[in-house]
């Protein structure tokens, strides 16, 4: 084998690396940014990686169970650098305080790989965490693994799962990253409610524009 | 986790246009010119003055939400449209824009047309405004607006929202290619020729739930 072949050849691999592509259902083809990812978790699927042990920026090891709250849990995949985490960063450490002092255990997990984004290492995440008042664990996702688990794609993202650990919320955070004061639908807010009020979550499954989870390799 | 098919042409093998993507990009990069917007395209664009205090050849950012980009799609005319949509902050959707440029550039003759659209928020619009200048995007392009689920699913139900998003419609506006994630210049050049060399290929697509 050339060495200029060698090259195409390993290149190649890489392109099918970068890209994973799925049959679309008109006839073209779909790809997910990251070929290791599992496609989300469905509603009613158990929370993966419970198990796992992740540091937290009060330097504490927690996991998934470790945080389960005696109504429900609320996941987050955020991050310090994504323009639409911080938009509504405010806005998920205003629910978390709250809805965990209701019973729901929160999490927020950053799984981007701190060196593909200097923003999102642990002294950073400290610092926001302080700063932002998160009343609740900001972890770091070692392997970027657990948000592979649950299929997350973007920060930021949310999973919401009952007491029993099914998930019956995945989606946004609500309907205005931009301006908070002209939200209409408080997604998030409105599942988290009816879990802590023991009704159903009416709107379950919701869209955003995000960045990509920046997965370590 | 879900089987998922890697995209095949026939003639050509994946080595060798990943090797000439790499080239092409290099190339793509070096050359990075000017992009002509397609003249029908241009001639539907509706008339928003530019910026103020912009020069004449700043490029425009037209708010747009998905039934707008799709209005922008067909009205384009050419035998395929790239959608790409991007936000100045989003690292992987700089990387890639000098080759959603380059194919759209390339391909011009053959019969396709680029249309942009920034996610960017109102306080990073200036930085929109600049990307686009600094890569002599002189066309009109858009900014994204209004609620994000309805313009997500209006564009390609499958994608989840991440960015950059690139999508390949037809000349009915037809979604027929989906891509999250950054895409090379050779995987975005054979799914832009696929629309044009099978236009009738598979059936009509929902673009809407």
């Amino acid at each position: 084998m050339t060495k200029a072949r060698m090259f195409a050849v390993a290149v190649a691999a890489a392109a099918a690396a970068v890209a994973m592509i799925t049959t679309i259902p008109g006839g073209g083809v779909a790809m997910a940014a990251d070929p290791a990812a599992a496609p989300p978790l469905a509603l009613g699927a158990s929370m993966p990686m419970t198990g796992e042990s992740m540091k937290g920026v009060d330097g504490k090891e927690v996991t998934l169970a470790s945080v389960r709250g005696a109504k429900g849990t609320l996941v987050v995949f955020t991050c310090n650098a994504c323009p639409w985490a911080k938009a509504w960063e405010d806005r998920i450490v205003a629910l978390g305080n709250d809805y965990q002092k209701k019973g729901i255990g929160v999490i927020a997990v950053n799984s981007n790989d701190p060196a593909k984004v200097a923003e999102d290492a642990y002294d950073p995440m400290k610092t926001r965490a302080r700063e932002k008042g998160f009343a609740f664990p900001y972890v770091v996702d070692a392997t970027s693994g657990v948000a592979r688990a649950f299929g997350a794609s973007r920060t930021p993202e949310a999973f919401l799962f009952d007491a029993k650990g099914a998930l019956i919320y995945h989606g946004t955070i609500d309907d205005n990253a931009q301006e908070p004061d002209k939200v209409k639908e408080h997604y998030l807010a409105d599942a988290l409610d009816a879990l802590a009020s023991g009704s159903t979550v009416a709107v379950k499954e919701t869209k955003a524009m995000g960045c990509g989870i920046k997965f370590r390799s | 986790m879900t089987p998922r098919k890697q995209s095949e042409s026939p003639g050509s093998t994946p080595a060798r246009r990943a090797g000439s993507a790499v080239a092409t990009a290099a190339l793509a990069a070096l050359l990075a010119g000017r992009l002509v917007a397609p003249a029908a395209l241009a001639a539907t664009v509706p008339a928003t003055p530019p910026p103020a205090a912009g020069p004449a050849t700043t490029p425009r950012l037209v708010p747009a939400d998905a039934a707008g980009v799709l209005r922008a799609v067909r009205a384009a005319g050419a035998k395929a449209v790239i959608v790409n949509v991007w936000a100045s902050w989003c690292a992987p959707c700089r990387e890639e824009f000098p080759d959603i440029l380059k194919v759209g550039r390339d391909l011009k003759e053959r019969g396709v047309a680029l249309v942009l659209v920034s996610g960017d928020f109102d306080d990073s619009r200036d930085d929109a405004l600049k990307f686009l200048a600094d890569h002599g995007v002189e066309f009109t392009t858009y900014l994204k607006t209004g609620n994000d689920e309805v313009f997500i699913d209006g564009l390609a139900p499958e994608w989840s929202g991440v960015l950059p998003a690139t999508m390949v419609f037809d000349r009915t506006g037809r979604l027929r290619h989906f891509r999250e994630g950054k895409v090379t210049y050779q995987q975005l050049r054979d799914l832009v020729l696929d629309v044009i060399d099978n236009p009738a290929h598979g059936p009509e697509k929902e673009t809407k739930r």
